[in-house]
């Protein structure tokens, strides 16, 4: 960047509470929006609209500066530290009500691929979770996480430090498939 | 960014599908999808705020597990049945712009105006404005889709502070926030 550019990202406020609601809201609808159209872009890839799918991944991307911004106002971009914590909080809360409570309102009503999708994310945030805390008191303690490759399954999402397994142990989807970070 | 991986039918037939869905878990379906949409979002943001304060293996885990939100992410919409054909999926992002343009943004602006919010203001008003040069662009490349034909192509550049969206050339300032044109991300 040749010159620091004066017109700074929306800064943490103080605000009244239906604005803060509001701008929750608006993070809420522009994380959704940013999801929906990078799987839309892999659809329109497969049909054989590379340029619509092209305009699907730019637009996912100007909704994510809009949920940077949204999440900037709202005060919740902390320092690392803090971060790794809350990142921690929310993979607690997914583990231990929300994922939980879905689980079982699913079986309930046995919806099967409801079940299924909630249960690889419940599995995913276990690792989460583990990650997360090591990582936390590693950046307490002033180191950086360990330079270990991270692999995700792209079907489950489960998490592992190190080296890829064979297949997967939540999904059974093999090595070759699985993203290294 | 456009997180492509390899797949293949081993691949395919792992993933949940579409199914009939009682209303009480269609709306745990939808709930988890804000979720982890979310999560995905904040990890992101957090990866360059690791990477900032020079903790790069903790950017590189924030982003694998962003990455894996944003499958669970996609696994829900799937099983909502929220992923369908991409001239269906133009109408709905259409739809989904177009809200936020008539009445989700002017209502938070007011309020944000009224209340005296003015870091929350600029916020809002940078995504309405982005959000109405979306519709027209999913608009075009709908009518594009419908004809059986692909839009241009061409470029299509993005602000990376208030996410203005041009197709073509980035202008040498942004019209809605002044950044300049090295501010702008290709795709």
């Amino acid at each position: 960047m040749t010159e620091p550019f004066k017109n700074t990202p929306p800064a943490p406020e103080s605000k009244g509470e239906m604005t803060a609601a509001n701008v929750a809201a608006a993070l809420a609808g522009e994380s959704q929006a940013s999801q929906k159209y990078l799987a839309f872009a892999d659809v329109a890839d497969a049909e054989g609209y590379p340029n619509a799918a092209r305009l699907f991944r730019a637009v996912a991307f100007a909704e994510s500066t809009h949920a940077r911004n949204h999440l900037s106002v709202l005060g919740q971009i902390g320092s690392t530290e803090e971060n790794l914590k809350a990142a921690w909080s929310g993979e607690t809360f997914e583990i231990d009500e929300m994922y939980a409570a879905y689980n079982a309102v699913a079986k309930l009503q046995e919806n099967k691929s409801a079940q299924t999708t909630f249960r690889y994310a419940e599995a995913a945030e276990r690792d989460h979770q583990f990650i997360y805390d090591t990582a936390h008191k590693q950046v307490k303690g002033g180191q950086d996480f360990g330079p270990e490759s991270v692999w995700v399954c792209p079907v489950c999402g489960h998490t592992v430090i190190g080296t890829v397994p064979d297949y997967c142990v939540q999904c059974g989807t093999t090595k070759e498939y699985f993203k290294e970070f | 960014m456009t997180d492509t991986i390899a797949t293949g039918e081993a691949f395919e037939k792992r993933l949940p599908k579409p199914e009939e869905l009682n209303p009480m878990t269609k709306e745990s379906l939808a709930a988890a999808f804000a979720g982890e949409s979310q999560a995905a979002e904040k990890y992101l943001v957090w990866a360059e705020q690791a990477e900032a304060e020079d903790y790069p293996n903790v950017g590189r885990l924030f982003r694998a597990i962003s990455f894996a939100e944003t499958r669970h992410a996609r696994n829900h919409l799937r099983v909502m049945g929220g992923i369908n054909s991409t001239a269906e999926n133009l109408q709905a992002a259409f739809e989904g712009e177009s809200f936020e343009v008539k009445e989700m943004y002017p209502a938070y602006e007011e309020i944000a105006k009224l209340q005296g919010n003015r870091q929350a203001g600029r916020s809002i008003s940078y995504a309405l404005k982005a959000e109405a040069d979306h519709m027209g662009q999913y608009t075009e490349a709908r009518e594009a889709v419908l004809a059986g034909k692909d839009i241009d192509d061409q470029p299509v550049n993005v602000c990376l502070v208030c996410g203005h969206t041009v197709i073509g050339d980035a202008p040498d300032k942004c019209p809605y926030c002044a950044a300049g044109k090295e501010m702008y991300k290709t795709f």
